[in-house]
């Protein structure tokens, strides 16, 4: 099963966590012949790429590029998204981690597509560790003059500012981001305007996910037409996955997308499952999508064979569970996260997700009825849907599929008195 | 942490930013760093630095998990509890934990020393079951022993010369 390290290209070579090293690794390629076309040939490119949005959404990444006005008479902006914080995600972790030069060069490929001189790189609060790595690698930049004020060429500069979040899921929502970036409460905008016309300071802005900016220095050093014949002609490229949950081998796996099977990444890259036990559920693309059971396994992995199995490829963060698992217990604990992220400024949303995680929480302790059943039926289309952003269609999907897809194991629950405390897995892979 | 130590902090990356709101965020970080935590005199200093006011930065504040308004132990102690964590034994883990620093669940330990929460995902689910201590790097997959010894560590080194959340 075709793996490729394309974003992961620590994974084939030593030592990129020096400028040096990452030369050595073919770093800076992508951006060298970025620098040789115009502009509007490198966006040209990334169209033809066929690379998708990896934070979650899957949006074509040359098209949002292009949304951008040209003659706007304002600055415009580039903004990497680091704010990873998806359950189950954690492959944006690994680049920062590891590989930090490759994101960096992404986002310079990126700001000189669309003309920004100066982008911005949000990290998620809790990254500490990974913040401190960017920071070496972007001063080692600056030193060497990869940025600054000739970063393009002689009087062409370009620089990019580091921004650290402080603990909210939210802010990796594009427009809470912007907000949070602008020194507010990170709460979702209003859409449209998009910030692709009024993002950043109210400035044209293309903000993307690390992984996304980190696959551009191969796609313009190969070439788009290398990248758009990798995999299906409407997911073309890699797509990294973080597997996790009742897995031997819980670990990011970089993939080609729909060369592979969702049974391959979990019972082959990802080790399987403990002797004796059997699939239970799985959330492939993070937890805000609809759960899939032991018949979508034969799946392939791209954005459409996913949502043709009834769930979306999302951020690739696999969570898998056994059948030592409660799927009315790992519901609640879903319900608990998007009741504890809610910004609270729509109204479905912030009640909603407290309804959900009282109903479930009631259901798992013993308390549950089986009108409860109807009664978060009744929830769905009043959370999903009628919110601002994404975060409320999320806290439903999960849940809402569990219902349909275990309703028995929902009533069973509720008739034995509760779900019994799982014996948990124990560490295995220390 | 007075305005004029903020200010100084942040003289070098004023010019990174076209709306100085944006500095309120690293200044809150900043000033965080002395006590581990927030108090009013804090803020107002912010305030101050920034040239918002100090109900704004308040507000501002208060919305992120990891700005504290109120008092911290000397070192913060996140045990991720979300799904993939929870499937690996978070529940437990922080259960251990607590009894080892000696609160109920979640709060602050009597000598000040540690304040244990429980953290929604913490990207490390590889690592899972896993704990951050302040904002260093996610620490996995923890049997009870090794959580111990982390403690332990901790109680030794004492109180960080800067606290990083």
């Amino acid at each position: 099963m075709p793996q490729l390290n394309s974003v992961y290209r620590h994974r084939e070579f030593q030592d990129l966590l020096t400028l040096s090293g990452y030369e050595r690794a073919g770093g800076w390629n992508g951006l060298k012949a970025t620098l040789e076309m115009t502009p509007d040939d490198a966006l040209y490119a990334f169209h033809r790429s066929g690379l998708r949005g990896r934070g979650g959404a899957g949006f074509p990444m040359g098209r949002k590029a292009s949304f951008l006005p040209v003659d706007s008479g304002r600055p415009t902006y580039v903004v990497c998204n680091a704010d990873e914080s998806e359950p189950g995600t954690f492959k944006d972790r690994e680049i920062l981690d590891k590989n930090p030069f490759q994101l960096i060069e992404g986002v310079a490929i990126a700001s000189y597509g669309v003309g920004c001189e100066r982008a911005y790189i949000y990290v998620r609060g809790e990254y500490g560790h990974q913040w401190d790595v960017l920071e070496r690698a972007i001063a080692e930049c600056r030193a060497a003059g990869r940025l600054g004020p000739d970063a393009f060429g002689p009087g062409a500069p370009f620089d990019i500012t580091l921004y650290r979040g402080a603990g909210a899921y939210i802010c990796g929502e594009e427009t809470a981001l912007l907000e949070s970036l602008e020194g507010k409460r990170g709460q979702p905008r209003l859409k449209p305007p998009y910030p692709a016309v009024a993002g950043l300071y109210d400035c044209p802005t293309l903000i993307n996910n690390v992984e996304t900016l980190a696959a551009l220095p191969p796609i313009m050093h190969r070439g788009a037409d290398w990248y758009s014949a990798i995999g299906p002609e409407k997911s073309p490229g890699t797509k990294i996955f973080s597997v996790s949950g009742h897995v031997l081998k819980p670990g990011n796996y970089e993939i080609v997308m729909g060369e592979t099977t969702l049974r391959d990444l979990i019972f082959d890259l990802a080790g399987g499952l403990r002797d004796g036990r059997e699939f239970k559920a799985c959330w492939p693309g993070g937890s805000s999508v609809p759960v899939l059971t032991a018949e979508h396994l034969d799946t392939p992995l791209d954005y459409e064979s996913l949502a043709s199995a009834g769930s979306f490829l999302g951020s690739g963060g696999c969570i898998v569970m056994d059948d030592s698992g409660c799927i009315v217990r790992a519901s609640w604990r879903l319900a608990h996260f998007y009741r504890h992220e809610s910004c609270g400024k729509c109204t479905p949303c912030r009640e909603g997700t407290g309804w959900l995680e009282k109903i479930l929480g009631r259901i798992v302790h013993g308390d549950g009825r089986l009108e409860d059943l109807a009664m978060l039926e009744s929830l769905f289309g009043r959370i999903s849907g009628r919110t601002l952003c994404a975060l409320a269609d999320g806290a439903v999907a999960p849940v809402q599929s569990a219902l349909e897809l275990f309703r028995d194991d929902f009533e069973r629950v509720i008739e034995q008195g509760g779900s019994p405390v799982p014996e948990p897995m124990g560490v295995i892979n220390a | 942490m007075t305005a004029h130590e903020i200010s100084e902090f942040l003289a070098p990356i004023r010019h990174e930013f076209p709306d100085q709101r944006s500095l309120i965020l690293p200044a809150l970080r900043f000033a965080q760093e002395e006590q581990g935590w927030l108090p009013q005199g804090a803020m107002a200093a912010v305030a101050e630095a920034t040239g918002y006011s100090q109900a704004y930065v308040e507000s501002v504040a208060s919305f992120y998990d990891r700005l504290y308004t109120e008092p911290v132990g000397r070192r913060v102690i996140s045990v991720c509890t979300t799904l993939s964590c929870m499937l690996r034994g978070s529940d437990e883990l922080l259960a251990h934990v607590a009894a080892n620093i000696g609160t109920n669940g979640e709060g602050t330990s009597a000598d000040g020393m540690f304040t244990l929460q429980r953290a929604e995902c913490l990207g490390a689910c590889d690592r899972a079951p896993c704990l951050q201590v302040d904002s260093n790097d996610q620490q996995g997959p923890l049997t009870h022993d090794a959580a111990d010894a982390i403690i332990g560590a901790l109680r030794a080194d004492g109180a960080p010369t800067r606290y990083d959340r």
